[in-house]
Protein backbone atom coordinates (compact mmCIF):
# COMPACT_ATOMS: atom_id res chain seq x y z
CA UNK A 1 0.00 0.00 0.00
CA UNK A 2 1.93 2.56 -1.28
CA UNK A 3 1.69 5.82 -3.08
CA UNK A 4 4.22 6.93 -5.94
CA UNK A 5 5.55 10.82 -5.76
CA UNK A 6 6.27 10.22 -10.00
CA UNK A 7 7.25 13.65 -9.82
CA UNK A 8 8.39 15.69 -6.67
CA UNK A 9 7.67 18.90 -7.25
CA UNK A 10 9.45 21.92 -6.06
CA UNK A 11 9.53 21.20 -2.23
CA UNK A 12 7.77 18.38 -1.19
CA UNK A 13 7.82 17.54 2.28
CA UNK A 14 6.28 15.39 5.00
CA UNK A 15 4.87 17.88 7.93
CA UNK A 16 2.49 17.49 11.29
CA UNK A 17 1.38 19.77 13.75
CA UNK A 18 4.95 20.37 14.75
CA UNK A 19 7.67 19.47 16.97
CA UNK A 20 7.31 21.11 20.22
CA UNK A 21 9.30 21.23 23.09
CA UNK A 22 12.50 21.44 21.51
CA UNK A 23 12.51 25.15 21.16
CA UNK A 24 15.35 25.26 23.85
CA UNK A 25 17.80 23.10 22.05
CA UNK A 26 17.98 25.15 19.02
CA UNK A 27 15.17 22.98 17.30
CA UNK A 28 12.03 25.44 15.88
CA UNK A 29 8.56 24.13 15.84
CA UNK A 30 8.34 22.59 12.03
CA UNK A 31 5.33 21.87 11.06
CA UNK A 32 3.26 22.41 8.66
CA UNK A 33 2.87 26.35 8.00
CA UNK A 34 -0.42 26.39 7.14
CA UNK A 35 -2.05 24.88 10.13
CA UNK A 36 -5.64 25.29 9.70
CA UNK A 37 -5.57 24.03 5.88
CA UNK A 38 -3.04 20.81 7.14
CA UNK A 39 -5.90 20.18 9.78
CA UNK A 40 -8.85 21.19 6.94
CA UNK A 41 -6.62 18.23 4.63
CA UNK A 42 -6.90 15.51 7.91
CA UNK A 43 -10.83 16.02 8.44
CA UNK A 44 -12.05 15.98 4.80
CA UNK A 45 -10.04 12.27 5.05
CA UNK A 46 -11.40 11.59 8.41
CA UNK A 47 -8.02 11.44 9.86
CA UNK A 48 -6.83 12.61 13.37
CA UNK A 49 -5.57 16.44 12.31
CA UNK A 50 -2.21 16.29 13.45
CA UNK A 51 -1.17 13.50 11.45
CA UNK A 52 1.28 14.25 8.73
CA UNK A 53 0.35 15.32 5.20
CA UNK A 54 2.32 16.61 2.40
CA UNK A 55 3.40 20.06 2.07
CA UNK A 56 3.16 21.88 -1.72
CA UNK A 57 5.05 24.39 -2.49
CA UNK A 58 4.00 26.56 -5.92
CA UNK A 59 5.18 23.63 -8.52
CA UNK A 60 3.57 20.58 -6.89
CA UNK A 61 3.38 16.55 -7.83
CA UNK A 62 2.23 14.05 -9.92
CA UNK A 63 1.25 10.87 -7.69
CA UNK A 64 0.22 7.81 -8.68
CA UNK A 65 -1.87 5.10 -6.27
CA UNK A 66 -1.21 1.97 -6.00
CA UNK A 67 -4.43 0.88 -4.26
CA UNK A 68 -8.01 2.42 -3.78
CA UNK A 69 -8.11 5.15 -1.14
CA UNK A 70 -9.14 8.60 -0.56
CA UNK A 71 -7.28 11.63 -0.40
CA UNK A 72 -7.99 15.37 -0.14
CA UNK A 73 -6.18 18.59 -1.25
CA UNK A 74 -6.62 22.14 0.83
CA UNK A 75 -4.36 25.10 1.16
CA UNK A 76 -3.40 27.24 -2.09
CA UNK A 77 -5.86 26.44 -4.89
CA UNK A 78 -3.85 24.70 -7.77
CA UNK A 79 -5.63 22.84 -10.59
CA UNK A 80 -5.88 19.40 -10.29
CA UNK A 81 -6.32 16.93 -12.37
CA UNK A 82 -7.16 12.91 -11.82
CA UNK A 83 -6.56 10.72 -14.33
CA UNK A 84 -7.56 13.30 -17.42
CA UNK A 85 -10.29 14.85 -15.43
CA UNK A 86 -10.39 18.07 -13.64
CA UNK A 87 -11.13 17.55 -10.05
CA UNK A 88 -11.85 20.04 -6.96
CA UNK A 89 -9.75 20.73 -3.99
CA UNK A 90 -11.38 20.90 -0.56
CA UNK A 91 -13.39 17.69 -0.69
CA UNK A 92 -12.94 13.74 -0.44
CA UNK A 93 -12.23 12.48 -3.59
CA UNK A 94 -12.30 8.51 -3.75
CA UNK A 95 -9.23 7.02 -5.99
CA UNK A 96 -8.65 3.31 -7.06
CA UNK A 97 -6.10 1.49 -8.36
CA UNK A 98 -3.63 2.70 -10.70
CA UNK A 99 -5.04 6.65 -10.59
CA UNK A 100 -2.71 9.08 -11.47
CA UNK A 101 -3.23 12.81 -9.98
CA UNK A 102 -1.30 15.85 -11.48
CA UNK A 103 -0.93 19.08 -9.47
CA UNK A 104 -0.90 21.67 -11.89
CA UNK A 105 -0.77 25.23 -11.96
CA UNK A 106 -0.69 26.79 -8.27
CA UNK A 107 -3.70 29.73 -8.75
CA UNK A 108 -3.43 31.27 -5.87
CA UNK A 109 -1.87 31.33 -2.39
CA UNK A 110 1.52 28.84 -2.09
CA UNK A 111 0.90 25.99 -0.16
CA UNK A 112 -1.29 23.12 -0.41
CA UNK A 113 -1.57 20.13 1.67
CA UNK A 114 -2.16 16.77 0.42
CA UNK A 115 -3.75 13.95 3.39
CA UNK A 116 -4.78 10.33 2.56
CA UNK A 117 -7.45 8.25 4.12
CA UNK A 118 -4.39 6.26 5.78
CA UNK A 119 -1.53 6.62 7.96
CA UNK A 120 1.71 7.24 7.03
CA UNK A 121 4.30 4.87 7.40
CA UNK A 122 7.65 6.84 8.97
CA UNK A 123 9.46 6.91 11.61
CA UNK A 124 9.02 9.70 14.39
CA UNK A 125 11.94 12.08 14.86
CA UNK A 126 12.22 13.89 18.26
CA UNK A 127 8.54 13.22 18.93
CA UNK A 128 7.35 14.81 15.32
CA UNK A 129 6.73 13.23 11.74
CA UNK A 130 7.29 16.79 10.30
CA UNK A 131 10.89 17.67 8.14
CA UNK A 132 13.44 19.93 9.48
CA UNK A 133 15.23 20.67 5.96
CA UNK A 134 18.12 22.10 7.88
CA UNK A 135 19.53 19.81 10.16
CA UNK A 136 18.21 17.20 7.36
CA UNK A 137 16.09 14.84 9.79
CA UNK A 138 12.10 13.79 10.09
CA UNK A 139 9.92 13.63 7.49
CA UNK A 140 10.91 11.62 4.85
CA UNK A 141 14.51 10.85 5.26
CA UNK A 142 15.41 14.57 6.25
CA UNK A 143 14.28 15.72 3.29
CA UNK A 144 11.87 16.96 0.48
CA UNK A 145 10.50 14.15 -1.75
CA UNK A 146 12.22 13.43 -4.89
CA UNK A 147 10.87 11.92 -8.22
CA UNK A 148 9.98 8.52 -7.91
CA UNK A 149 10.16 8.49 -4.26
CA UNK A 150 7.62 6.04 -2.73
CA UNK A 151 5.54 6.86 1.13
CA UNK A 152 4.26 3.38 2.31
CA UNK A 153 0.83 3.96 4.17
CA UNK A 154 -0.67 1.66 6.68
CA UNK A 155 -4.66 1.38 7.88
CA UNK A 156 -6.27 2.92 4.50
CA UNK A 157 -9.82 3.12 5.37
CA UNK A 158 -12.22 4.31 2.80
CA UNK A 159 -14.23 7.46 4.62
CA UNK A 160 -17.60 9.29 4.33
CA UNK A 161 -17.36 11.90 1.76
CA UNK A 162 -17.27 15.49 2.73
CA UNK A 163 -17.00 18.77 1.57
CA UNK A 164 -15.80 22.13 2.86
CA UNK A 165 -18.04 24.25 3.73
CA UNK A 166 -17.61 27.89 1.56
CA UNK A 167 -17.53 30.10 4.58
CA UNK A 168 -14.27 27.88 5.59
CA UNK A 169 -12.33 28.46 2.23
CA UNK A 170 -9.79 31.55 2.65
CA UNK A 171 -9.50 34.01 -0.32
CA UNK A 172 -5.89 34.22 -1.60
CA UNK A 173 -5.73 37.42 -3.51
CA UNK A 174 -2.27 38.30 -3.44
CA UNK A 175 -3.63 41.56 -1.37
CA UNK A 176 -3.67 41.01 1.95
CA UNK A 177 -3.62 43.19 5.58
CA UNK A 178 -2.45 41.67 8.27
CA UNK A 179 -2.93 42.34 12.01
CA UNK A 180 -0.11 42.78 14.65
CA UNK A 181 0.30 42.79 17.76
CA UNK A 182 2.91 43.84 20.74
CA UNK A 183 6.19 42.38 20.93
CA UNK A 184 8.62 42.15 23.01
CA UNK A 185 11.17 45.58 21.66
CA UNK A 186 7.48 47.49 20.26
CA UNK A 187 8.09 50.05 22.90
CA UNK A 188 11.60 50.28 21.80
CA UNK A 189 9.96 52.11 18.67
CA UNK A 190 8.68 55.80 18.70
CA UNK A 191 5.16 56.48 17.98
CA UNK A 192 6.00 57.75 14.62
CA UNK A 193 8.15 54.73 13.46
CA UNK A 194 4.87 52.69 14.52
CA UNK A 195 2.53 54.53 12.68
CA UNK A 196 5.91 54.98 9.60
CA UNK A 197 5.71 51.28 9.90
CA UNK A 198 1.72 50.78 9.30
CA UNK A 199 1.44 53.06 6.16
CA UNK A 200 3.65 51.50 4.03
CA UNK A 201 2.62 48.83 1.83
CA UNK A 202 5.46 46.10 1.60
CA UNK A 203 6.34 43.60 -1.07
CA UNK A 204 7.05 40.00 -0.23
CA UNK A 205 10.52 38.90 -1.42
CA UNK A 206 11.31 35.38 -3.36
CA UNK A 207 13.85 34.88 -0.69
CA UNK A 208 11.01 33.94 1.68
CA UNK A 209 11.12 30.55 3.04
CA UNK A 210 10.17 27.98 5.49
CA UNK A 211 12.34 29.85 7.87
CA UNK A 212 10.87 33.66 7.50
CA UNK A 213 9.43 35.83 5.31
CA UNK A 214 11.51 38.63 3.61
CA UNK A 215 9.61 42.14 2.97
CA UNK A 216 10.59 45.13 0.85
CA UNK A 217 9.26 48.82 1.55
CA UNK A 218 9.99 52.53 0.31
CA UNK A 219 10.52 53.94 3.28
CA UNK A 220 11.83 51.48 6.24
CA UNK A 221 11.65 52.21 10.00
CA UNK A 222 15.50 52.18 10.81
CA UNK A 223 16.36 51.69 13.95
CA UNK A 224 19.99 51.91 15.95
CA UNK A 225 19.55 49.97 19.29
CA UNK A 226 20.85 47.04 20.61
CA UNK A 227 18.80 44.70 22.09
CA UNK A 228 18.87 41.31 24.58
CA UNK A 229 18.65 37.99 22.31
CA UNK A 230 15.83 36.41 23.37
CA UNK A 231 13.02 33.33 22.30
CA UNK A 232 11.47 34.19 19.14
CA UNK A 233 7.65 33.38 19.18
CA UNK A 234 5.94 32.56 15.66
CA UNK A 235 4.97 35.57 13.58
CA UNK A 236 7.55 37.90 14.94
CA UNK A 237 8.49 41.05 12.91
CA UNK A 238 11.82 41.30 13.20
CA UNK A 239 13.85 45.13 12.13
CA UNK A 240 17.72 44.16 10.86
CA UNK A 241 19.47 47.37 10.44
CA UNK A 242 18.46 47.86 6.50
CA UNK A 243 15.11 48.43 8.31
CA UNK A 244 13.31 45.43 5.78
CA UNK A 245 11.11 43.53 8.37
CA UNK A 246 11.92 39.63 8.36
CA UNK A 247 9.02 37.41 9.64
CA UNK A 248 10.05 34.61 11.57
CA UNK A 249 8.51 31.50 10.39
CA UNK A 250 8.23 27.20 11.67
CA UNK A 251 11.71 26.32 10.44
CA UNK A 252 13.21 29.85 12.25
CA UNK A 253 16.10 29.98 14.79
CA UNK A 254 14.88 29.88 17.95
CA UNK A 255 16.77 33.06 19.65
CA UNK A 256 16.75 36.21 17.47
CA UNK A 257 18.83 39.44 18.29
CA UNK A 258 16.95 42.39 16.30
CA UNK A 259 14.35 44.51 17.71
CA UNK A 260 10.92 42.81 17.15
CA UNK A 261 8.48 46.06 16.24
CA UNK A 262 5.23 43.30 16.46
CA UNK A 263 4.10 39.86 16.30
CA UNK A 264 1.25 38.77 13.68
CA UNK A 265 -1.29 37.81 15.27
CA UNK A 266 -2.14 33.87 15.29
CA UNK A 267 -5.38 33.90 13.62
CA UNK A 268 -3.59 35.22 10.66
CA UNK A 269 -0.07 32.91 10.64
CA UNK A 270 -2.31 30.77 8.04
CA UNK A 271 -2.20 33.66 6.09
CA UNK A 272 2.02 33.91 5.88
CA UNK A 273 2.10 30.40 4.80
CA UNK A 274 -0.11 31.92 1.55
CA UNK A 275 2.39 34.83 0.72
CA UNK A 276 4.58 34.40 -2.33
CA UNK A 277 6.82 36.83 -3.90
CA UNK A 278 5.82 40.16 -5.13
CA UNK A 279 2.72 39.53 -2.94
CA UNK A 280 1.14 42.88 -1.10
CA UNK A 281 0.59 43.43 2.34
CA UNK A 282 -0.06 46.21 4.87
CA UNK A 283 0.33 45.91 8.73
CA UNK A 284 -3.06 46.63 11.40
CA UNK A 285 -2.66 47.31 14.91
CA UNK A 286 -5.01 45.56 17.16
CA UNK A 287 -4.04 45.12 21.29
CA UNK A 288 -3.20 41.79 22.47
CA UNK A 289 -6.43 41.67 24.04
CA UNK A 290 -8.41 41.94 20.72
CA UNK A 291 -5.72 39.64 19.54
CA UNK A 292 -6.94 37.04 22.18
CA UNK A 293 -10.55 37.75 20.86
CA UNK A 294 -10.08 37.38 17.57
CA UNK A 295 -8.23 33.66 17.83
CA UNK A 296 -10.93 32.49 20.41
CA UNK A 297 -13.44 33.58 17.46
CA UNK A 298 -11.25 31.54 15.03
CA UNK A 299 -10.87 28.75 16.97
CA UNK A 300 -14.49 28.58 17.88
CA UNK A 301 -15.63 28.52 13.80
CA UNK A 302 -13.15 25.43 13.41
CA UNK A 303 -14.30 23.75 16.20
CA UNK A 304 -17.61 23.48 14.84
CA UNK A 305 -16.50 22.08 11.52
CA UNK A 306 -14.35 20.00 13.06
CA UNK A 307 -16.13 18.61 15.72
CA UNK B 1 19.80 36.03 48.85
CA UNK B 2 19.69 39.04 46.58
CA UNK B 3 16.75 39.40 44.32
CA UNK B 4 16.88 39.63 40.40
CA UNK B 5 14.60 42.53 39.57
CA UNK B 6 12.10 41.28 36.06
CA UNK B 7 9.49 42.36 34.11
CA UNK B 8 6.84 39.82 31.81
CA UNK B 9 6.24 41.56 28.45
CA UNK B 10 3.77 40.34 25.26
CA UNK B 11 5.78 38.99 22.83
CA UNK B 12 2.59 38.75 20.22
CA UNK B 13 -0.79 37.32 21.96
CA UNK B 14 0.38 33.57 22.11
CA UNK B 15 3.88 34.19 24.02
CA UNK B 16 5.53 35.98 26.87
CA UNK B 17 8.98 36.85 27.66
CA UNK B 18 10.52 36.80 30.99
CA UNK B 19 13.30 39.81 30.91
CA UNK B 20 15.63 39.82 33.91
CA UNK B 21 17.59 43.58 34.57
CA UNK B 22 20.81 42.19 35.46
CA UNK B 23 24.46 41.29 33.94
CA UNK B 24 24.97 37.95 32.51
CA UNK B 25 26.04 35.46 35.14
CA UNK B 26 26.53 32.00 35.72
CA UNK B 27 24.03 32.75 38.42
CA UNK B 28 21.38 34.57 36.65
CA UNK B 29 21.75 31.62 34.11
CA UNK B 30 21.38 29.11 36.75
CA UNK B 31 18.27 30.76 37.97
CA UNK B 32 16.41 31.14 34.28
CA UNK B 33 17.20 27.37 34.27
CA UNK B 34 15.56 26.94 37.59
CA UNK B 35 12.64 28.71 36.59
CA UNK B 36 12.04 27.21 33.30
CA UNK B 37 12.24 23.84 35.11
CA UNK B 38 9.38 24.84 37.55
CA UNK B 39 7.19 26.30 34.63
CA UNK B 40 7.34 23.10 32.79
CA UNK B 41 5.35 21.38 35.77
CA UNK B 42 3.34 24.36 36.93
CA UNK B 43 1.95 25.41 33.64
CA UNK B 44 2.59 22.54 31.45
CA UNK B 45 -0.90 22.11 30.55
CA UNK B 46 -0.43 25.95 28.59
CA UNK B 47 3.96 25.39 27.45
CA UNK B 48 4.47 24.34 23.66
CA UNK B 49 7.85 25.88 24.00
CA UNK B 50 10.28 27.38 26.65
CA UNK B 51 13.34 29.61 25.61
CA UNK B 52 15.59 30.32 27.62
CA UNK B 53 18.17 33.22 26.88
CA UNK B 54 21.14 35.59 28.80
CA UNK B 55 19.06 37.24 30.20
CA UNK B 56 15.50 36.19 29.55
CA UNK B 57 13.16 33.17 29.16
CA UNK B 58 10.09 33.15 26.62
CA UNK B 59 7.67 30.87 27.02
CA UNK B 60 5.24 30.00 23.62
CA UNK B 61 1.84 29.22 24.97
CA UNK B 62 -0.54 26.88 22.62
CA UNK B 63 -3.72 28.82 24.40
CA UNK B 64 -3.66 32.66 26.22
CA UNK B 65 -6.24 34.59 27.83
CA UNK B 66 -5.98 37.04 30.59
CA UNK B 67 -7.26 34.57 32.67
CA UNK B 68 -4.22 32.46 31.72
CA UNK B 69 -1.41 35.21 31.81
CA UNK B 70 -2.30 36.39 34.72
CA UNK B 71 -2.15 32.50 36.00
CA UNK B 72 1.55 32.16 34.34
CA UNK B 73 2.35 35.59 36.35
CA UNK B 74 1.59 34.50 39.42
CA UNK B 75 3.38 31.26 38.70
CA UNK B 76 6.52 33.04 37.80
CA UNK B 77 6.16 35.65 40.99
CA UNK B 78 6.04 32.31 43.31
CA UNK B 79 9.02 30.55 41.55
CA UNK B 80 11.03 33.86 41.67
CA UNK B 81 10.51 34.70 45.56
CA UNK B 82 11.05 30.98 46.36
CA UNK B 83 14.45 31.43 44.60
CA UNK B 84 15.03 35.32 46.45
CA UNK B 85 14.57 33.57 50.42
CA UNK B 86 16.18 29.99 49.18
CA UNK B 87 19.44 28.33 48.33
CA UNK B 88 18.03 25.03 47.94
CA UNK B 89 17.50 25.58 43.98
CA UNK B 90 21.55 25.25 43.69
CA UNK B 91 21.48 22.56 46.03
CA UNK B 92 18.85 20.27 43.98
CA UNK B 93 21.15 21.67 40.56
CA UNK B 94 22.27 19.80 37.52
CA UNK B 95 26.41 18.24 38.29
CA UNK B 96 28.02 19.96 35.42
CA UNK B 97 30.03 17.83 33.27
CA UNK B 98 32.91 18.53 31.12
CA UNK B 99 33.29 17.83 27.86
CA UNK B 100 36.48 17.57 25.69
CA UNK B 101 35.66 18.50 22.08
CA UNK B 102 38.50 18.08 19.87
CA UNK B 103 39.03 20.75 17.10
CA UNK B 104 41.79 20.61 14.61
CA UNK B 105 42.64 24.18 13.47
CA UNK B 106 44.92 23.26 9.86
CA UNK B 107 44.47 26.17 7.69
CA UNK B 108 42.38 23.67 5.91
CA UNK B 109 39.38 24.67 7.88
CA UNK B 110 40.67 27.76 9.90
CA UNK B 111 39.16 29.93 7.14
CA UNK B 112 39.13 33.55 8.29
CA UNK B 113 42.17 32.70 11.02
CA UNK B 114 43.74 35.35 9.10
CA UNK B 115 41.22 38.12 9.53
CA UNK B 116 41.27 36.73 13.11
CA UNK B 117 45.02 37.21 13.57
CA UNK B 118 45.21 40.83 11.84
CA UNK B 119 42.74 42.18 13.96
CA UNK B 120 43.95 41.11 17.32
CA UNK B 121 47.61 41.43 16.26
CA UNK B 122 48.58 37.65 17.25
CA UNK B 123 49.77 34.89 15.43
CA UNK B 124 47.66 31.61 14.51
CA UNK B 125 49.38 29.42 17.20
CA UNK B 126 48.62 32.35 19.81
CA UNK B 127 45.08 32.25 18.56
CA UNK B 128 44.77 28.26 18.98
CA UNK B 129 46.71 28.63 22.51
CA UNK B 130 44.12 31.39 23.69
CA UNK B 131 41.32 29.57 22.37
CA UNK B 132 41.84 26.03 23.73
CA UNK B 133 42.98 26.26 26.70
CA UNK B 134 40.04 28.30 28.42
CA UNK B 135 37.60 25.73 29.61
CA UNK B 136 33.89 27.23 28.56
CA UNK B 137 30.45 27.71 30.43
CA UNK B 138 27.20 26.07 28.76
CA UNK B 139 24.69 28.66 29.37
CA UNK B 140 22.33 27.42 26.84
CA UNK B 141 21.25 25.81 23.78
CA UNK B 142 19.75 26.94 20.88
CA UNK B 143 19.42 29.15 17.84
CA UNK B 144 20.13 26.52 15.86
CA UNK B 145 19.75 22.53 16.69
CA UNK B 146 22.39 22.03 19.13
CA UNK B 147 24.27 24.91 18.99
CA UNK B 148 25.96 25.90 22.29
CA UNK B 149 26.31 29.19 23.86
CA UNK B 150 29.74 29.22 25.27
CA UNK B 151 30.78 32.03 27.88
CA UNK B 152 34.65 32.70 28.53
CA UNK B 153 36.53 33.51 25.40
CA UNK B 154 39.47 35.55 25.75
CA UNK B 155 39.51 39.09 25.65
CA UNK B 156 42.45 39.06 23.22
CA UNK B 157 40.89 36.66 20.76
CA UNK B 158 37.54 38.77 20.24
CA UNK B 159 36.77 39.66 16.72
CA UNK B 160 33.92 41.32 14.80
CA UNK B 161 31.53 39.23 12.48
CA UNK B 162 32.15 39.40 9.36
CA UNK B 163 30.21 42.02 7.62
CA UNK B 164 28.44 40.11 4.74
CA UNK B 165 27.51 36.15 6.56
CA UNK B 166 28.85 33.49 4.22
CA UNK B 167 26.39 31.86 3.07
CA UNK B 168 27.14 28.63 3.98
CA UNK B 169 29.33 27.41 6.85
CA UNK B 170 29.80 23.62 7.25
CA UNK B 171 28.68 21.66 10.24
CA UNK B 172 31.63 21.36 12.88
CA UNK B 173 33.15 24.54 12.18
CA UNK B 174 34.20 26.50 15.12
CA UNK B 175 34.13 30.55 14.90
CA UNK B 176 34.31 33.37 17.01
CA UNK B 177 31.85 36.06 16.78
CA UNK B 178 32.21 39.44 18.66
CA UNK B 179 32.76 37.80 22.28
CA UNK B 180 31.74 34.62 21.75
CA UNK B 181 32.83 31.25 20.48
CA UNK B 182 30.87 28.69 19.09
CA UNK B 183 30.78 25.47 16.43
CA UNK B 184 28.02 25.45 13.80
CA UNK B 185 26.14 22.33 14.67
CA UNK B 186 24.58 22.10 10.97
CA UNK B 187 25.58 23.46 7.83
CA UNK B 188 24.14 27.22 7.96
CA UNK B 189 24.42 30.85 6.67
CA UNK B 190 26.61 32.39 8.88
CA UNK B 191 28.68 35.57 10.41
CA UNK B 192 31.31 34.29 12.34
CA UNK B 193 34.74 34.21 11.89
CA UNK B 194 36.05 30.23 11.37
CA UNK B 195 39.12 29.17 12.69
CA UNK B 196 39.00 25.71 13.17
CA UNK B 197 36.67 22.78 12.81
CA UNK B 198 35.74 19.45 14.88
CA UNK B 199 34.89 16.00 13.98
CA UNK B 200 32.52 15.75 16.22
CA UNK B 201 28.68 15.95 15.79
CA UNK B 202 26.88 18.30 17.99
CA UNK B 203 24.06 16.73 16.76
CA UNK B 204 22.34 13.68 16.11
CA UNK B 205 18.53 13.73 16.02
CA UNK B 206 17.79 9.76 15.95
CA UNK B 207 20.48 9.06 18.79
CA UNK B 208 19.01 8.72 22.10
CA UNK B 209 21.37 11.18 22.89
CA UNK B 210 20.81 13.84 20.46
CA UNK B 211 22.69 16.98 22.09
CA UNK B 212 26.35 16.60 23.04
CA UNK B 213 26.03 19.16 26.07
CA UNK B 214 23.43 20.60 28.27
CA UNK B 215 23.28 24.03 29.77
CA UNK B 216 26.01 24.53 32.83
CA UNK B 217 27.90 21.92 31.50
CA UNK B 218 32.12 22.95 30.95
CA UNK B 219 33.91 22.57 27.31
CA UNK B 220 37.50 22.43 26.58
CA UNK B 221 38.75 22.65 22.88
CA UNK B 222 41.49 20.22 22.44
CA UNK B 223 43.72 20.29 19.53
CA UNK B 224 44.29 17.84 17.24
CA UNK B 225 45.95 17.32 13.83
CA UNK B 226 44.47 16.37 10.35
CA UNK B 227 45.19 12.68 10.64
CA UNK B 228 43.56 12.64 13.95
CA UNK B 229 40.39 14.62 12.07
CA UNK B 230 40.28 12.28 9.06
CA UNK B 231 40.47 8.92 11.63
CA UNK B 232 37.39 10.92 14.39
CA UNK B 233 35.82 11.94 11.18
CA UNK B 234 35.83 8.15 10.00
CA UNK B 235 34.28 7.06 13.25
CA UNK B 236 31.74 9.92 13.14
CA UNK B 237 29.81 8.23 10.39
Amino acid sequence: MSIRFVKAGLLTTVQDSGRFGLADKGISSNGAMDSIAMQTANWLVSRPLTSPVIEITLAGPTVKFDQSMSFAVSGANFDLILNDSPIPANQTIHVNQGDKLQFGKCLSGLRAYLAFSGRIKLPKTLDSYSTHLMAEFGGFNGRALQDDDVIELADIQIPPRKILPNQYKPFYGGNYQIRITDSVESSEFSAEQMSQFLNQTYHVMPQSNRMGLRLQCDDPVIINKSILSSGLAQGSIQIPPSGQPVISSVDGQTIGGYPRIANVISADWPILAQLKAKDKITFAYVSIEQAMQIRKEKMGMYKQLWG
Amino acid sequence: MRQVPYKIVNNGEMALTIIFDCPISLDLCQRILFLQKKLRRSIRQYLLQSIPAYQSLTLCLNENSLDITAFITQQIKQIMSQMDHKYSFLGKAYIPKTIEIPVCYDAEFATDMRTVSEHCKLSSDEIIQLHSQTTYQVYMLGFLPGFLYLGGLDKQIHCPRKAVPAFEVMAGSVGIGGEQTGIYPVNSPGGWQIIGRTPVRLFSPSSNKPFIANPLDNVRFVVIDKQQFDKLSGQES
